[in-house]
């Protein structure tokens, strides 16, 4: 019997050979974004969990009214460890702060990050150098390991395992260390390095100030983590507490807490950051499973359209004893077929797309390796679809009468075609969610491109330096060497770049009001060099002597904040010195479009800053590649530090990595919605194709009594107008409210704008007019004689 | 071998209520060939689709040599249908995907015959048929003679005890309407029991007792004494 069916499904779906290939063709595709979606979800959601104690590791992170933060100071690990018995180890970290440059004879690297490790917190992050982790012992205070890549470029002969030298900086710095060996670097970790060095003991001596430092700690499998929170969080009070007598730092220090962020949130949706790309992740995840869910549709649909050519079949076996379960199942084992080979090319069709979905996401995936999840997920989805595909037609083609269907007059009950047209408005309205969604996301981000920054990054080059240039008079000399080079304008130091990374920030008073505000060090002409905008007084200039003692510049924000009316001349108090405002800026986007321009005070000299390190020229751009070159050559008697380790980026590409997000998301958001446009077009097709088909008698009919062909058209077009209009009313506002969460994200933004739904009820009605009308041609050219001969 | 009973059908739709059989008391013999006739709407496809089992009665007793068929659930009624009746439509009723050979061979496959059994069956009766040179054709490449032989064929190969026939010859020329009731006789003359339905007086002239219905009544029967003699 069941070779019988075979041949009966085989020459069915030979004969509908269109409809098939549309069927398994959409499934196959849907399917294949569906894989990748998956392995993508698959990628994300298991950073670090090769590491064995994954679900028993967190980091400790402290919380104050205004934020929240995972840097901690090294003796609070230490005091973890010691109080709570359910705490197995406690280490902590500290990240590289100079880009270091490595050399070994003619080769050199530069490792962005040299991170710093104690023994206990490499234990807990499961750090394996490639001989093993071993705890420094002896008078060695610490053991180096750089990232096997960088080993390979330092050392491309090297086989052994054994300790080398290496020379750090300029090769006439005359530095050297002692590199113990390769450390294999795992870019799925939240551990991320080119170098590391495991240290005996981190932050010796330094006290509850340093907050430099990450901590981890490993807690042993049940303990209770909320119990230990509070714990800690009462441990850390009265840690701070010790020899305080200051009563308002004592009444600050009691709305102090600490948090314990498990190691699975860290990638993701860290407690101290944002959680916006774990929303971007379930927001592709949905996309991916609604583009299957469409395709599943398309495919209930064509087969239940496709019953009445099987009810015969289904009459005559029923006739001839046949039970209704062997017919159900019969079906499901065709659709399942379909479905198999939809499954078989959907992996085909995903292996040609992973370079390019490897390129957006800058990642390595593939499909062929033994541990991959796809191969038990793969199976589970298909068992799925064959059954939320299949199971609906089955049961009505199982359930025709025979008695009904051996008439030969036969027509699919009402019913089942009320649930063809809700299925089919469904489709519509996730494509026009999706096409509204698109043009919304173009808008912002065309709108994040051409809007005004405040400043201009154009033309303006950022130099990587290791030379500290806190003092002016140090780095007058440099910036009079870089103005001597034809094509440089301007030259200045500062501690912070605007590329969107956040400042430090500190406590400072005016007006009596104490508030933490980002702070910025800089040096003469940073407000020129980046063309920020004057709104009163005046900037920086060598020509006040008291500029480099005291003389400070806010922006917009920060007189917002300290509600101060006229600022400049007032005094404003930070790190123990009474600043003299001298002139305000106007606010500008350092820091992107997502967070508020935040309140910041600019000043040459402060104390309880972080390193000026950061050199930014501005360069005429008809001179920028002679000015390079010279920059390149001189830069060894410049600045003798990095020697001829010549290292520099242009600030507008720098601050366009801000974009990338936003970009890989319109990408996606593109291909997701042209795919459910496509695949729900693809349905229709076929649907208006059998519909039409349906309808050649009456067609026919009409013809004959003097119905014109427009006339037929618009009787064709008329119910699946009504769908897509109807498709269009529900998916508005749900399009409406999504946008509106998504757009809120951003602190700058674009009005809801209106057009994007005009135009998706345009798009989708003159697509559905077309896809009908295709179809429709035909019946409509035909000869009326032949539609109602055959009867 | 047939008793029906007060039989009753009534067929509901949202508004109106049609009464197809209205108590209705019938009556075969095993070895008859009844042909059952009556104006359009008289209820004759539907007593013959009860007959089948492909449709419920509300109330009534079918009786099968002494076995009540009415009570049954739709698996033993599918299992009894498959043993002991063959059907024959006035739309042929074949599956256009199958060949005439695999058409034929299908109710054995779901009386699960044995595969080599089931060919010796069906070359058995595709030869006396007279279709032999057709086993390899899907129907589609048939003359509609051709089909009703080869629907008659699929309707003798499990050797039923009942064959009912929904106006065999409806959709055939006189000439090829002919040869199918002629196969229907020679079916009847080795004993198998055959229930008709026509419009056609010539067609149930062939058989041995014409039932005429109207409005969902026996009106009167008529014993066709011409074949009866011919028999004797």
């Amino acid at each position: 019997m069941f070779k019988l069916n075979l041949k009966i499904a085989l020459r069915n779906l030979w004969k509908n050979r269109g409809i098939t290939a549309i069927n398994v063709g959409g499934l196959a595709i849907a399917l294949a974004a569906f894989i990748l979606v998956t392995m993508y979800f698959t990628y994300e959601t298991s950073f670090d969990k090769s590491n064995p104690n994954y679900e028993n590791i967190y980091v400790v992170g402290r919380i104050y009214p205004e934020f929240k933060t995972n840097y901690t100071s090294p003796p609070f690990a230490k005091a973890i460890k010691q109080n709570f018995p359910e705490v197995e180890l406690a280490g902590i970290t500290k990240g590289g702060f100079f880009e270091l440059v490595i050399k070994k004879d003619k080769n050199t690297v530069f490792a962005k990050n040299f991170m710093q490790a104690d023994y206990n917190a490499a234990k807990i992050l499961n750090l394996k150098p490639n001989n093993g982790l071993e705890k420094p012992a002896g008078d060695v205070e610490g053991l180096s390991y750089l990232s096997s890549e960088n080993m390979k470029a330092l050392f491309p002969n090297k086989k052994d395992n054994k300790p080398e030298m290496v020379g750090i900086g300029a090769s006439n710095s005359g530095i050297t260390s002692r590199i113990d060996g390769g450390i294999k670097k795992d870019l799925h970790s939240n551990i991320i390095f080119d170098g590391i060095s495991i240290r005996n003991e981190l932050g010796k001596g330094e006290n509850y100030g340093y907050n430099n430092y990450t901590t981890y700690i490993q807690v042993k499998p049940g303990a209770d983590i909320g119990n230990l929170e509070q714990k800690i969080t009462n441990l850390y009070r009265a840690e701070l507490l010790k020899g305080e007598t200051d009563k308002k730092t004592i009444e600050e220090i009691k709305n102090v807490s600490t948090f314990l962020d498990p190691l699975s949130n860290l990638h993701l949706r860290p407690k101290a950051g944002n959680d916006a790309p774990y929303k971007i992740l379930i927001a592709l995840s949905v996309l991916g499973t609604l583009i299957l869910v469409i395709a599943c549709i398309n495919f209930t649909n064509l087969s239940i359209a496709q019953a009445t050519k099987r009810a015969k079949e289904v009459g005559v076996k029923k006739v001839m004893g046949a039970y209704r379960f062997q017919l159900t199942s019969q079906f499901l084992v065709e659709i399942f077929m379909q479905c198999f080979s939809a499954t078989i090319l959907a992996l085909i069709l995903a292996e040609l797309i992973l370079p390019n979905f490897n390129n957006l996401f800058q990642l390595n995936l593939s499909i062929w390796h033994i541990d991959n999840p796809l191969f038990w997920q793969l199976p589970l989805v298909l068992l799925s679809i064959t059954l939320i595909a299949g199971i609906y037609p089955a049961m009505v083609l199982s359930g025709f009468k025979p008695s009904l269907v051996l008439k030969g007059n036969f027509s699919t009950s009402k019913q089942s075609s009320w649930l063809r047209n809700g299925l089919l408005v469904f489709q519509f309205s996730v494509a026009v969610i999706f096409i509204i969604g698109l043009f919304i996301i173009n808008s912002q981000l065309k709108y994040m491109r051409s809007q005004d920054l405040g400043f201009t990054a154009n033309q303006v080059v950022y130099i990587k330096n290791i030379m500290l240039f806190n003092k002016p008079e140090v780095f007058e000399p440099v910036r009079e060497r870089f103005l001597k080079i034809p094509g440089v304008k301007l030259a200045t130091v500062a501690t912070d770049v605007p590329n969107g990374a956040e400042n430090g920030s500190n406590g400072y008073t005016t007006n009596g009001l104490q508030a933490n505000i980002d702070f910025v060090d800089v040096d003469f002409d940073y407000f020129e060099t980046l063309d920020i905008k004057l709104k009163d007084g005046r900037f920086f200039s060598s020509s006040f002597k008291t500029d480099t003692a005291n003389a400070a510049v806010i922006n917009e924000s920060a007189v917002a904040k300290y509600g101060l009316k006229n600022p400049v001349g007032k005094t404003i108090r930070g790190c123990n010195i009474d600043y003299k405002i001298v002139g305000v800026a106007k606010d500008f986007k350092a820091q992107g479009f997502e967070s508020a321009i935040q309140p910041t005070i600019y000043a040459i000299k402060n104390p309880c800053g972080n390193y000026k390190t950061q050199i930014m020229l501005k360069i005429e751009e008809n001179k920028m590649a002679d000015a390079l070159i010279a920059l390149k050559a001189q830069w060894p008697e410049i600045n003798p530090k990095d020697g001829e380790d010549f290292r520099y980026e242009f600030l507008d590409e720098l601050y366009g990595k801000l974009f990338k997000k936003q970009e890989q998301l319109q990408s996606v958001f593109f291909a997701a919605a042209l795919l459910t446009i496509f695949i729900a077009v693809l349905g229709l097709f076929a649907f208006a194709k059998y519909i039409t088909n349906g309808r050649i008698k009456e067609i026919a009919v009409r013809k004959i009594l003097g119905a014109s062909d427009v006339q037929i058209f618009k009787l064709i077009n008329r119910s699946f107008f009504i769908m897509v209009i109807v498709a269009n009313l529900i998916s508005w506002p749900v399009a409406y409210i999504l946008t509106k969460k998504w757009l809120e994200t951003f602190a700058y933004r674009i009005d809801l704008p209106l057009l994007p739904f005009v135009s998706s009820a345009l798009i989708t009605i003159t697509l559905t007019v077309i896809t009908v009308s295709i179809q429709a041609k035909k019946a409509v050219k035909a000869n009326p004689v032949d539609a109602l001969k055959y009867e | 071998m047939i008793k029906i009973e007060n039989l009753e059908k009534i067929y509901k739709t949202e508004e109106v209520e049609t009464t197809a059989l209205n108590g209705i008391n019938f009556h075969v013999k095993e070895g008859e060939f009844v042909s059952i006739m009556g104006p359009s709407g008289c209820g004759k496809s539907t007593l013959l689709n009860v007959m089948g089992l492909l449709d419920k009665p509300e109330s009534g007793s079918y009786k099968f040599i002494d076995t009540e068929l009415l009570t049954l659930n739709d698996r033993e009624r599918s299992n009894f249908r498959k043993r002991n009746m063959g059907f024959v439509f006035q739309n042929f009723n074949l599956i256009d995907e199958l060949t005439v050979f695999e058409n034929i061979e299908l109710p054995l496959i779901y009386n699960k015959i044995p595969a080599s059994e089931r060919k010796t069956l069906v070359n058995e009766i595709i030869e006396r048929m007279n279709i032999v040179n057709r086993s390899g054709h899907f129907p589609q490449q048939l003359s509609g003679g051709q089909q009703q032989r080869v629907a008659v064929a699929r309707a003798l190969v499990t050797k039923p005890k009942l064959v009912l026939a929904d106006e065999p010859t409806g959709n055939l020329d006189s000439s090829h309407g002919n040869e199918v009731m002629e196969l229907l006789c020679e079916l009847n003359e080795t004993g198998t029991t055959i229930v008709m339905v026509t419009h056609s007086s010539h067609d149930a002239s062939f058989s041995n007792r014409i039932i005429n219905l109207k409005d969902g009544h026996v009106v009167s029967e008529k014993i066709n004494k011409r074949r009866n003699e011919e028999l004797i």
